[in-house]
């Protein structure tokens, strides 16, 4: 499928920002199941330097530096993507099994599998707690197929997990998350990677775009789509598969991509260092995500 | 005489000593020097090296409010001996670690073989904090990543020298060993000479070739010291160094990044900087990437040096390396890299990460050293068996919870070497840190390094922190060694001419308010003596005079309410609020506070100060520290001569600097900080002790006060020898140039020290805001009239009152304009989005 996805994030400062430095994750990568054809990207006040680097995942990092004093920021980025179903060649209750899994990350030499030991460990904000591990253990029985664990446990947190935007912040731990049972799609994520990690399953966190079909009979409101972030799991001998516990599904071709990591903070789409701007600035974004 | 003699000890092996107890031949001359030289003779020489190196402000965890003698850098005189031909050996070893650590520091931000082909288990480097992933890619220019490279060495009783830690961050002590060595070769001369020690200072010529060659800009290349600031344990070698070395010693708000450069923000702009030596740890240096909260860094540094424009030493993310668990895993990788085992092992090193390890610990954790495997978290390394019951359920529960944060290793018995101690030759167990740079091919070793000894026979921790001694290594040349070519001499190298133009512009803002604090607490002081005199004084004074001298005071230093509007019962019970005015640092505007402010300021503009600065700076501190035990007697016991010292210790600062400070443009901020502060003050003064009409006896008594409080009485009676008159007194403490504490001596030399400062071209015959202002002041008091000024209206001298009032506005004003456009007013930063955690 053919996306033209157009991403707005803006600053709303009650003090004049002098000069600012900003990191942002907003240029979707290219994966196997992914290609990012063009990114326009344009910034209000002009930036005085730009530059764009792969960074250690792989993402593209976007960095740019305004000099000028300015009170708002709009950053707008337009990106041409084509995306297709994800592959994998086994079906979900037939491919390598827990106990197999383990077996082969503890032992297993090649550099794939040493490499995705990485994603085993707790980033910063996201902490394998007994808790989690006690939630999960009962779904990943040693002969039953791992892929088919990890969507068991996708939809489980869709069940039992209510969506909620009012409940959390960026900075919500997910003791606090698993004990309300809600949270938006981020608190999702970084639960179910939470999850797999405990249970000794390297995951990711992968942030990007999620395409919304409108009611039956309505217009699609522009705008109305948002960013989205979802889990790829590590599954010896079948790769990474990504599941979106928010969706209770596979990502498919309406996810787009933008940027993995191992949690939020190694993808967050803007950051940086302002000098100036006072307290609490408004943040407003939105998101159109369009067939082309 | 008590007799001086180092005997070897049943138990200990002794480094000065052979197995059957005779003194080894290299340790023979020391050993015979030091017995001919006697206990007493050597422990004058001890007292003459700990004062000059308090002279030189060797500190170790420098500024604290009360900055206590146990702060200062403690050298033990007796030397660490080692002959060319072991060092020959210690030295290849180290060249060889060197560039093991430098391929393994490719390997981790490049492909990371050794993950992929298993040599180290993933988890041993991508769980450690210090990997910074930020960082994947990024090199240096030349054939070296690591720069510098330090490591401690000790030496266990079976003579096997082996590495405890390798410090690969900001590796700290190269300075602290040259200053060691200066001090020797003052205090033991002879003993230095006749031992024909190897030079250091080819070390620091290396060091310096190395970091200017890394510019990209070699055409004037700039390099900076970058230190987190005077609050740093070790600023006082990031101040020495960069002072040795040649380069700007800056703070992180010196440094800003634009138009993918970075700059350092100095009086005539900015000024592009090539090279950074670093003494920040590196997660801190770029709040951008790496972490969020850290206010010692440069936001977008990390991007400057992606791009190649500016290059960091050591490289960002070399903190890595000191990653103790690799320990463990370095003869696999040194077979992977160079194709052989090092010649110098490490310590044996057991990560508790791994089963079979934590197996072998964990039945006898007593036996072993266990240490977390990242520096500068609270959790500091222990010998189980030394710690309480306590202690040890609480640091043993954290080893259970997560036992891949630590490493053990075995309690080395280390060699003992002989060390001065209560005035007798005693065996301390000792450690050897080492300094590598990386020169054109391989690595430069500083011939020695800086030893130090614990404070016990059987002291197990032996670091700065627990008070241990430094020692000076000597390697002793077979042959007389040849003098370094020219300009090799420990001789510090002086900075460029351009150079001093181009000071960051925070030094000079603290050399204008190190004058101007200098200034006011001179001034203060001077009053409060004249004060404490008259108020004891034979002859009783009148209320009136007493009223308005210690409201004068409250004026002053702003201590309100103090002594304005009082009650009687306080005016005639003044003490405790004088004393208070003295010596209470909490309130803002005392003696004390403004002599704090001063040494603040004096700190972080140390590297600008000669040697003989900061011993009078030193003085200060001291007669500071004094100041609660001389002044206990309060107002009975003549508290006036308990400010003495501090009065003549100011006395002499400011004649250094007239004296002995280059006339450069910090040295002109300092002026234009004392002239200015100098006229606030004098008018002042004269505001509220002439200004007010009172009875003859009493103006008497009053103009008396204030011509003894500038200092001008003898002169004012060698010339009017008659009585105290308002118009002759104001005519000399305002108007006469030839006497240098008056006012319009002030402002003449504020005029030329403004008109001196750097200017843009296009507008250099303009007068400037600060200029302007300066010269409208001076103008102010040039056409003054005496008649007009001593005439009285309604019981004040109201046109006098007038004309003081103006000056002081105008005083701001100066100070606000040269503020704005010389000073750097940074915004304070803030995350767009915040984490606390960081990387």
């Amino acid at each position: 499928m053919l996306y033209r996805i157009c991403h707005i994030t803006e600053y709303l400062y009650n003090a004049p920002v002098s000069h600012c430095y900003n990191l942002a994750h907003i240029i979707p990568r290219t994966s196997h199941r992914q290609k990012c054809i063009s990114t326009d990207i344009s910034i209000n006040p002009t930036a005085s330097f730009k530059s764009i680097r792969d960074d250690y995942f792989g993402n593209r990092a976007y960095h740019f530096e305004i000099q000028r004093s300015h009170k708002k920021l709009v950053l707008t980025a337009t990106s041409k993507v084509e995306t297709r179903e994800q592959f994998f060649d086994a079906k979900l209750d037939a491919g390598t099994t827990c106990a197999d899994a383990w077996q082969l990350l503890n032992y297993a030499k090649e550099a794939e599998f040493l490499l995705a030991r990485e994603f085993l460990l707790d980033s910063s904000m996201v902490k394998a707690l007994p808790a989690l591990r006690a939630y999960a253990e009962p779904l990943f029985a040693p002969e039953k197929p791992l892929l088919q664990a990890v969507m068991d446990l996708t939809k489980l947190i869709y069940k039992e997990f209510k969506y909620s935007p009012e409940s959390t912040t960026i900075a919500t731990p997910l003791e606090e998350v698993l004990a309300t049972k809600r949270g938006v799609c981020q608190d999702f994520a970084h639960l179910q990677i939470a999850c797999l990690r405990a249970m000794g399953i390297p995951a990711k966190y992968v942030s990007g775009y999620i395409e919304t079909l409108p009611a039956p009979g309505q217009v699609k409101l522009v705008g109305s789509d948002a960013s989205h972030a979802w889990v790829s799991a590590f599954c010896p001998g079948q790769g990474w598969v990504e599941f979106d516990p928010t969706n209770n599904c596979i990502a498919a071709e309406q996810h787009i991509l933008t940027a993995w990591g191992r949690d939020y903070f190694d993808v967050t789409p803007l950051k940086g260092v302002i000098f100036g701007g006072g307290d609490s600035p408004i943040l407003n974004v939105s998101v159109d995500v369009a067939r082309v | 005489m008590v007799e001086f003699i180092y005997k070897p000890r049943p138990n200990l092996v002794d480094e000065a000593f052979d197995a059957d107890g005779k003194a080894k031949p290299h340790w023979q001359y020391l050993l015979d020097s030091l017995s001919a030289m006697g206990a007493d003779a050597f422990a004058d020489r001890q007292n003459k090296a700990q004062r000059i190196l308090r002279d030189d402000g060797a500190t170790y965890n420098i500024y604290s409010e009360q900055n206590t003698p146990d702060h200062a850098w403690k050298l033990d005189l007796v030397p660490s001996l080692i002959t060319s031909e072991d060092w020959g050996k210690i030295e290849g070893g180290l060249l060889e670690r060197s560039e093991l650590f430098n391929l393994f520091l490719k390997d981790i931000y490049g492909s990371r073989d050794l993950i992929r082909t298993g040599v180290i288990p993933p988890e041993a480097l991508f769980l450690h904090r210090g990997f910074l992933r930020p960082c994947q890619g990024v090199s240096v220019p030349g054939e070296h990543q690591l720069l510098l490279h330090s490591v401690d060495l000790v030496r266990a009783t079976d003579g096997k020298l082996s590495v405890l830690t390798d410090r690969t961050q900001s590796p700290s002590g190269a300075g602290y060993a040259l200053e060691n060595r200066t001090v020797m070769s003052r205090v033991l001369p002879s003993m230095f000479r006749d031992s024909h020690v190897h030079r250091l200072a080819q070390f620091f010529q290396k060091l310096r070739t190395k970091l200017t060659s890394l510019s990209i800009n070699q055409d004037q290349p700039r390099v900076v010291v970058l230190t987190p600031g005077t609050h740093n344990e070790a600023y006082f070698e990031h101040a020495y160094l960069a002072n040795y070395l040649g380069f700007h010693l800056v703070q992180s708000g010196d440094l800003i990044v634009r138009n993918g450069h970075v700059w350092m923000k100095s009086l005539d702009g900015l000024s592009r900087v090539d090279v950074i030596l670093r003494r920040v740890d590196d997660s801190y240096c770029d709040p951008v990437e790496l972490r969020g909260d850290s206010q010692l860094g440069v936001p977008n540094l990390l991007e400057v040096v992606r791009a190649g424009r500016v290059v960091i030493a050591n490289p960002l993310g070399s903190g890595i390396l000191e990653n103790p668990i690799f320990l463990k895993y370095l003869p696999a990788i040194s077979q992977a890299l160079l194709g052989r085992e090092l010649r110098l092992p490490s310590v044996a090193t057991y990560w508790l990460g791994d089963d079979h390890d934590y197996s072998k610990i964990k039945h006898s954790f007593d036996d072993w050293v266990i240490k977390p495997i990242y520096r500068g978290d609270m959790q500091k390394s222990a010998l189980v068996s030394q710690l309480s019951k306590a202690e040890r359920t609480e640091f043993l529960a954290k080893v259970q919870a997560k036992p891949e944060l630590f490493v053990a290793q075995p309690a080395i018995n280390t060699t003992h070497l002989p060390s001065f101690s209560g005035g007798q030759l005693v065996p301390r167990p000792a450690i050897m840190r080492s300094f590598s740079v990386a020169t054109e091919k391989s690595y430069t070793v500083m011939p020695g390094g800086l030893t130090r000894v614990g404070t016990g026979e059987r002291a197990f921790v032996i670091s700065n922190q627990a008070g241990a001694f430094s020692k000076d290594t000597w390697v002793i040349a077979s042959e007389p060694e040849r003098i370094a070519s020219a300009g090799g001499g420990e001789q510090p190298t002086p900075m460029r001419e351009a150079d001093l133009i181009s000071l960051p512009s925070r030094v000079v803002e603290n050399l204008f308010w190190m004058g101007r604090y200098a200034e006011r607490a001179e001034a203060l002081l001077r009053l409060l003596r004249t004060v404490f005199v008259l108020l004891n004084g034979e002859e009783p004074i009148s209320m009136v005079c007493r009223r308005q001298l210690l409201t004068c005071v409250t004026e002053m230093t702003s201590m309100l309410p103090g002594f304005k509007d009082a009650p009687a019962a306080l005016i005639n019970n003044p003490g405790d609020e004088l004393i208070a005015a003295v010596a209470d640092g909490a309130r803002m505007g005392s003696v004390r506070s403004n002599l704090n402010a001063m040494l603040y300021c004096s700190d972080e503009s140390k590297e600008l100060l000669s040697s003989d600065t900061l011993r009078v700076i030193n003085d200060i501190r001291d007669a500071l520290y004094a100041l609660d035990s001389d002044l206990a007697g309060g107002l009975a016991s003549a508290p006036e001569e308990a400010l003495d010292p501090l009065v003549t210790a100011l006395m002499a600062l400011s004649g250094l600097s007239q004296e002995s400070m280059l006339r450069g443009v910090g040295w002109r901020f300092m002026q234009i900080g004392r002239r200015l502060e100098r006229t606030v003050q004098t008018a002042a003064i004269i505001d509220n002790l002439i200004v007010l009409e009172v009875g003859e006896q009493d103006q008497s008594t009053l103009i008396q006060a204030l011509l003894q409080t500038l200092e001008n009485l003898i002169s004012y009676r060698r010339r009017y020898r008659a009585r105290m008159g308002v118009q002759s007194s104001l005519d000399l403490v305002m108007l006469d140039t030839s006497n240098p504490r008056s006012l319009l001596f002030q402002l003449e030399e504020l005029g030329k020290h403004l008109r001196a400062l750097p200017k843009v071209p296009e507008t250099r015959h303009e007068l400037a805001l600060e200029e302007r202002a300066a010269l409208e002041a001076e103008t102010l008091i040039k056409l003054s009239l005496l008649k007009e000024l001593s005439s009285r209206d309604d019981g004040q001298r109201k046109i006098l009152k007038q004309n003081l009032e103006q000056l002081t506005e105008l005083m701001a004003a100066v100070s606000s304009h040269v503020s704005d456009k010389y000073f750097d007013h940074k915004n304070s930063s803030q995350q767009l989005v915040r984490n606390a955690i960081g990387e």
